[in-house]
């Protein structure tokens, strides 16, 4: 029975990566939890109550705390872990859950070492006891247990087997220190070189000892006391010391190792990993291996960039029919506007990404879980070193091809924040599939489709140029980044290829569903707001004699501010007649003509671009309200005859070819996605950075495009 | 020039002498097991040459070899 109103035991759980720490807490919470963010830092962390079917004495929390192999906080999963079992933020926990891979002790005994200098109540949860026996090198818990001077239970966290034994020992251990331990006295005797000062215990000292020589002290957040005490010491011998702790602290895992009857050729081996390194004889071959790499991108890529858009179709239709259906019985007025094309139409801009962010979050999470996302980096790394980055940005970037949205999101698996950062800047500069309706307007509209160079159209040959632009783009600002405001030393690519495992469904599905619905709360929130915004702009003033607003709506586009605002007259009405003009957007476009103009656009594409920062593609249709158009993005027919055929009053071409090269070109480089720096704002927890990328981006565009108009007009095209 | 673990032949094995200089990557691989005395195996090389795949304390651990130079060693 679980008693209410007692206080819970907080219990936290610590280990290495891939050591089955995820499906232990998915276990004992019954897969119900709440994903915390911890201030400054991009890690998260999970926390449940365990289930009652487990039976506790007394109702236990779990915090799940990131997998590290250390708790000396150099990175910030480090240090998300050392800030919580000190308890810099909150109560430190009443009990450490450490859970040991038993095939793999040799090294996940460093983290039990450490643990025991911490010196909290302490219970191992000794998992993948099955691997261990299978690899012929089994472990005796009660060996162990005697060994470390703490309770260990064995788990198989896969099965369950083990579980209620573990939440019955985690219940009991809460008055039991872990300070009887005699190997935890032998860790703690003062050999320490730069010995603690006044007031801090040895544990932590000697973690913010190596903080400091490994130049990471802020992560561990130290007491002013403390930080002048670490500043009074020699670099040097800060290095040695945090180097001797680590020697010393390895010496003691080798002593246990031989303790529990593993000889030192025993150590070295790696029994664990056969099956996989046979595996790896093709999946990191240098000829197979990046065939199955190619093959496998290409799978992640096309299922963002085509298996997801039957159901983005379906949620656009899903929201044209709801806003069918509120504006019949509300009848046309601004209300019925607000809510459809306001609320409704911006709900829809939010959901509309959910069908890819979930797709590569599932399959990036079977990757991961799987062991090959390891694989790939390493396949890849040297590539990616080139441009300053680790190999693990190489996913997210290709991804940005189909979607900057779930693109960034991706970015979490880059565990380094200045590398994270710089790939978030690079993903806006990769090409996505929604300026592709833009580019094939223009390219329809503008240039002949007989026009060829070789075997080739000219509009061809432009589309792969603007791929081929946006990536070399996208590396170089990458590469600017790295070596201006994100420089800092490369980060190690200490990476362990683990062995291979078939992932669990439930795990990654629990995943996905954290991911997205992280989004569709925050990132969900801004780009509702400013649909509505923008929908204002649009919208308002109404001209004079508006006619009544068409009560019919167009199953259309995900994201119009402004679709069905064209006049229902039968005669199609002169551009400057659509009420769009007379919108504040409109006046807004005409009051920043002059400073289109050397770019070769008029306050028409001003309208357009300023309708197309709700998402690229709007560019399209808002286009086509300005000339009076209201139509589906699949057939754009009469917009382009219109920009074929549209005359300024002295006769000639309102848009040349050269004005729609220097258009698309603005729009190759133009950051005009309000999503994308909604969830840049939510992934870097500040407005700053989308800010600078709104504003590098923008002013890019610009002076490219106006370089590229002005240099056309110089060689003779109008 | 001391021997050092960039240098590894591919199945050639070495016994960790030192891991040189300071700074987070120096503890970084103190921390993953590179410690005096460790005996490290080079499993592969990647498909460009770098990073490289070493066995470790029973683990198999990639490092690019401009960080694998870092740790000196003796060849057995």
């Amino acid at each position: 029975m679980t008693l209410r109103g007692a206080t819970p035991l907080r219990v936290a759980l610590a280990g290495n990566p891939n050591v089955g720490k995820t499906s232990l807490f998915n276990e004992l919470t019954g897969s119900r939890h709440k994903v915390g963010n911890y201030a400054g830092v991009t890690v998260e962390t999970r926390a449940g109550a365990v289930v009652a079917r487990l039976a506790p004495a007394r109702p236990i929390t779990i915090v799940d705390l990131p997998g590290t192999y250390s708790l000396t906080p150099i990175a910030e999963d480090e240090a998300v872990a050392f800030r919580c079992l000190t308890g810099a933020d909150d109560q430190p926990p009443d009990v450490v859950a450490l859970v040991l891979d038993a095939a793999n002790l040799a090294r996940n005994l460093y983290l039990a070492v450490q643990l025991l200098e911490l010196g909290r109540p302490l219970v191992v949860a000794l998992n993948m006891m099955d691997v261990a026996a299978e690899a012929g090198a089994p472990v005796d818990p009660a060996a162990l247990a005697r060994a470390l001077g703490v309770p260990v239970l064995p788990t198989v966290a896969r099965t369950g087997e083990g579980i209620a034994r573990l939440v019955e020992g985690l219940g009991s251990i809460e008055h039991v220190p872990s300070d009887t331990s005699p190997l935890r006295a032998r860790l703690l005797t003062g050999d320490d070189a730069v010995p603690p000062p006044p007031g801090t215990e040895l544990a932590r000292w000697r973690w913010l000892v190596s903080a400091a020589a490994a130049g990471t002290l802020d992560l561990a957040a130290p007491t002013a006391d403390e930080r002048v005490a670490l500043a009074a010491l020699a670099p040097a011998a800060v290095t040695a010391a945090a180097h001797a702790r680590v020697i010393a602290r390895y010496r003691e895992v080798d002593a246990l190792l031989a303790e529990l009857g593993f000889t030192a050729a025993q150590r070295e081996r790696a029994p664990a990993m056969t099956r996989s390194a046979a595996i790896d004889r093709v999946l990191t071959h240098r000829v197979w291996g990046l065939a199955i790499f190619v093959l496998v991108m290409a799978t992640i890529f096309s299922s963002i960039f085509t298996w997801a858009e039957p159901i983005m179709g379906a949620i656009e239709a899903l929201i044209s029919w709801l806003s069918g259906q509120v504006r019949g019985p509300l009848g046309p007025g601004v209300f019925t506007d607000l809510l459809t094309q306001g609320v409704i139409a911006g709900a829809g801009n939010v959901l509309v990404f959910v069908p890819q962010i979930a797709l590569l979050f599932l399959l990036l999470g079977l990757l991961e879980d799987s062991g090959y996302m390891a694989r790939a980096a390493f396949l890849v790394d040297r590539l990616m070193a080139r441009v300053g980055l680790h190999g693990r940005a190489f996913v997210p970037l290709l991804s940005g091809y189909a979607c900057a949205i779930p693109a960034i999101l991706g970015t979490r698996t880059i565990t380094d924040p200045r590398d994270r950062l710089a790939t978030i800047l690079m993903i806006p500069f990769m090409s996505c599939s929604a300026r592709l309706p833009i580019y094939v307007l223009f390219i329809s509209a503008l240039f002949p489709a007989d026009d060829r160079v070789g075997p080739f159209t000219v509009g061809s040959l432009m589309l792969v140029g603007f791929y081929a632009l946006s990536t070399v783009s996208a590396l170089l600002v990458g590469a600017f980044w790295k070596r201006t405001a994100l420089r800092g030393p490369t980060p190690p690519f200490v990476l362990e290829l683990p062995p291979y495992r078939l992932p669990r469904l439930r795990n990654t599905l629990l995943h996905v569903y954290d991911r997205t619905a992280d989004f569709v709360r925050q990132a969900g929130t801004v780009i509702l707001a400013v649909t509505v915004v923008l929908w204002v702009l649009l919208s308002f003033p109404r001209p004079p004699d508006a006619p009544p607003v068409p009560v019919d709506v167009d199953p259309v586009a995900h994201v119009e501010p402004d679709m069905s605002e064209t006049p229902d007259s039968p005669t199609p009405p002169r551009d400057e007649d659509s009420p769009i003009v007379h919108s504040i957007g409109g006046r807004i476009g005409k009051a920043i003509e002059p400073a289109l103009l050397p770019m070769g656009q008029d306050f028409r594409m001003g309208i357009a671009i300023l309708g197309s920062f709700a998402a690229r593609e709007v560019m399209v249709s808002t286009l086509g309200l300005v000339y009076g158009i209201e139509e589906d993005d699949d057939d754009q027919t009469s917009l382009r005859e219109k920009l074929r055929e549209a005359r300024e009053p002295d006769g000639s071409r309102r848009h040349t070819p050269l004005k729609g090269l220097a258009a698309m070109i603005f729009f190759v480089y133009a950051c005009q996605c309000m999503s994308t720096l909604a969830v840049v704002r939510r992934e870097t927890g500040a407005w700053k950075w989308p800010l600078v990328m709104f504003t590098t981006m923008s002013a890019l565009a610009y002076a490219l495009a106006v370089l590229v108009y002005q240099v056309g007009l110089a060689l003779g095209y109008t | 020039m001391a021997f050092n673990l960039a240098q590894l032949e591919l199945g050639a094995r070495a016994r960790v002498t030192l891991v040189g200089g300071s700074g987070a990557l120096a503890l970084r691989l103190l921390e993953m097991g590179f410690t005096p005395g460790t005996v490290v195996l080079l499993v592969k090389r990647a498909p460009f040459g770098d990073p490289l795949e070493l066995q470790v304390r029973g683990c198999h651990v990639s490092l690019r070899k401009a960080e694998a130079a870092r740790i000196e060693a003796v060849l057995l």
